[in-house]
């Protein structure tokens, strides 16, 4: 069949790349950012909420979604692409279940949806999906939080902090600056917002929180609660560079005073 | 023998089934649940063919959970119950059919209802204030016939169904000695003691 | 079709039509249900009855009312009679050799030419094969001893009064008469401008 090789859309370049996969990518750059944290006993996950339109119900746009009980997903890219993800994801979650009496490992449902991302550049017909995933939870019988991305090449791995989409490398870079082993619950939620607003300008109503505390213990931080962590960041920041400014100030003053003097000794220099 | 009843009354429906699993005519196990709950306000009563029963209950359950997570509310008992019976229908019609009868119990949290539903292997559904399965109905069902009322409380809800288990370990050959008893009303499902 | 038992019957009178049930569901000689409605409303003026094996008759019915609202949105009208009774036939033929135990009669007003309503009764076997009849049809466990009532009690334009008492007879005395119908009847009686539908309290043994 001749028809059979000019089915599929993701064939290498000469120099060995895979373009639609890498446009795939270029479409998760343009969505909108999501962080995930793991602490000590918690796991953080912190998205970039668009700003809807005015009559537009905000609770039917999400981009933190429950897979299982236990397991949370959230998304960067193409919504639509996400949507269809999460269903395969979820109907896995029920049919490991169901087959073998067990709800799936973090790791398990990250492969298999790594595994969906994967089938997807190799076979005809498709194209990528554009969207990469953070993936939080815990595992059945175990205490210790868990933190998956998944990339549209089909890549997964677990990381400590992380996160994707707009200028995920400026809140990547954040991250490794501030992130310290064993946080907190309110430690890692903080940290969480903080990193999320090095590139959410308009502040806490466009920042939604989901914290997962232990096996099937899920909550949404509400927007009062975000409000005042954004409000203590800004605290914090106004005394930072309170500090700053005073110190600059008396390195200044201190500066000035020893001018002074050396123009004292030794009469006006240039001015 | 199975045997399983379900009756509604005051905004609440009983849902009973006999902890008997057996083969050929050895009692293997008698502490078997054979009734699943499907979501925080669904009951369903399983019994027929061994192996089929809990092979389709399950089945049944995970779709009803991942309806749940899908669209972040469950199916209304009505709903989940037409479900089912399609699922039985069109399985009747497939190279190798379950053969399970139900009955499926729930509360109705947009109506503040309780509705039963009784279903057989063929895929059958009625909606009915009391029922039973296997040779307890032979005996049952008239006792409930006179005794049902369908604005009963919870405490002579229970004594009817517990008139008709006694009658069943009176007049069956082999009775079932010991029974699961769910509840579902407003507050969800739970377990009751007889 | 003695497995869950039940009848149905349609009759034509001037300018209505009668179609009435049983509400009997069974398991063999078991009573399991004795409210179970074996007349569905296709549209404002077709009402299709069923009698047969229950579990067809509810696929049936979603089958039904699944191609009712498909050809309602693609036609963008109303279907007629005449043409369900002939998609009735058709879905039914579809399983030749592996039929659903069904055997439907269908009663409604179908428009003429003219605009006016004119009776239409019709009936089909397990295999969807039509019968129009000008008087009245039946289907189900009792039907012979309801075709021997119709025959003594029906006369050509009755009004409509008048024909819901001829068909609640003649279906109350058939079915008394059957130990797989019974336990209470259902009755509808469609005219130009409203439908009578009534419930018969029955013997219950």
């Amino acid at each position: 069949m001749s028809r059979s090789y000019d089915r599929a859309l993701t064939v290498f370049s000469p120099d060995g790349h895979l373009f639609q996969v890498e446009y795939a990518l270029e479409a998760v750059r343009k969505g909108t950012c999501a962080v995930g944290v793991r602490g000590k006993d918690v796991v953080v996950l912190g998205v970039e909420k668009k700003s809807v339109l005015q009559l537009q119900d905000p609770r039917t746009v999400r981009k933190v979604v429950m897979l299982d009980d236990h397991v949370c997903l959230a998304f960067a890219g193409l919504t639509a692409d996400g949507r269809v993800l999460i269903d395969k994801a979820r109907i896995e979650c029920q049919s490991h279940r169901l087959t073998v009496e067990d709800p799936v490992t973090v790791e398990y449902i990250t492969r298999h949806i790594a595994g969906i991302q994967q089938r997807y550049t190799q076979s005809g017909g498709v194209r990528p999906f554009g969207i990469s995933t953070l993936i939080i939870g815990f595992d059945p019988h175990d205490t210790r939080p868990r933190l998956y991305q998944t990339e549209p090449s089909g890549i997964y791995s677990a990381w400590k902090a992380n996160a994707i989409g707009r200028s995920s490398k400026t809140v990547r870079e954040f991250l490794e600056k501030n992130h310290k082993d064993d946080l907190s619950r309110d430690e890692a939620i903080k940290l969480t917002v903080k990193s999320l607003l090095e590139v959410v300008q308009t502040g806490a109503k466009n920042i939604e929180i989901s914290v997962m505390e232990s096996y099937g213990k899920v909550t949404s931080l509400a927007l009062p609660e975000i409000e005042a962590i954004v409000a203590e960041i800004e605290r914090e920041k106004e005394a930072e560079a309170e500090r700053k400014r005073s110190r600059l100030a008396a390195t200044a003053a201190g500066q000035a005073a020893m001018s002074l003097r050396a123009g004292d000794a030794g009469g006006t220099s240039g001015q | 023998m199975e045997v399983s009843f379900a009756l509604t009354g005051k905004d609440y429906v009983i849902v009973a089934a006999d902890t008997t699993a057996a083969r050929s005519i050895v009692k293997m196990k008698t502490d078997q649940d054979k009734i699943k709950i499907l979501s925080p306000h669904l009951l369903m009563a399983y019994s027929g063919e061994p192996g089929d029963t809990l092979q389709f209950a399950e089945y049944v359950e995970r779709n009803i959970r991942l309806y749940q997570i899908r669209n972040l509310y469950a199916l209304s008992p009505s709903a989940a119950a037409s479900w089912i019976r399609r699922s039985l229908a069109e399985s009747l019609r497939s190279r190798n059919s379950y053969a399970v009868n139900l009955l499926v119990g729930g509360f109705d949290t947009t109506t503040q209802e309780p509705h039963l539903y009784w279903i057989d292997y063929l895929g059958t559904m009625t909606e009915i204030p009391f029922g039973a399965h296997g040779y307890g109905s032979y005996f049952a069902l008239s006792l409930l016939d006179r005794y049902h009322d369908p604005d009963a409380s919870l405490e002579e809800g229970l004594a009817t169904l517990k008139r008709c288990i006694d009658e069943v370990s009176k007049r069956l050959v082999v009775s079932p000695d010991r029974y699961k008893v769910k509840v579902v009303d407003k507050d969800g499902v739970r377990e009751v003691e007889l | 079709m003695e497995y869950n038992g039940g009848s149905v019957v349609a009759m034509v009178g001037k300018d209505c039509v009668a179609i009435a049930c049983d509400l009997r569901l069974g398991n063999q000689a078991l009573g399991v249900s004795s409210n179970f409605p074996k007349i569905f409303p296709i549209t404002d003026r077709i009402y299709l009855g069923m009698s047969g094996l229950a579990t067809d008759l509810e696929t049936l019915r979603e089958r039904f009312r699944f191609r009712v609202n498909m050809y309602t949105i693609k036609e963008e009208r109303e279907i007629e009679p005449q043409t369900f009774a002939h998609l009735v036939s058709s879905t039914l033929y579809e399983h030749r050799f592996g039929p659903y135990f069904i055997e439907p009669v269908i009663a409604g007003l179908s428009k003429t030419p003219s605009g006016d309503l004119k009776p239409f009764i019709a009936a089909a076997d397990l295999i969807g094969c039509l019968n129009f009849a000008k008087d009245f049809v039946v289907s189900g466990t009792a039907s012979a001893k309801i075709y021997g009532l119709a025959e003594a009690l029906w006369e050509p334009d009755l009004e409509p009064e008048d024909l819901f008492e001829t068909i609640s007879q003649t279906l109350m005395n058939a079915v008394d008469r059957d130990a797989f119908s019974g336990w209470g009847c259902l009755v509808h009686v469609l005219t130009k401008d409203k439908v009578i539908t009534r419930t018969l309290k029955s013997r219950m043994d």
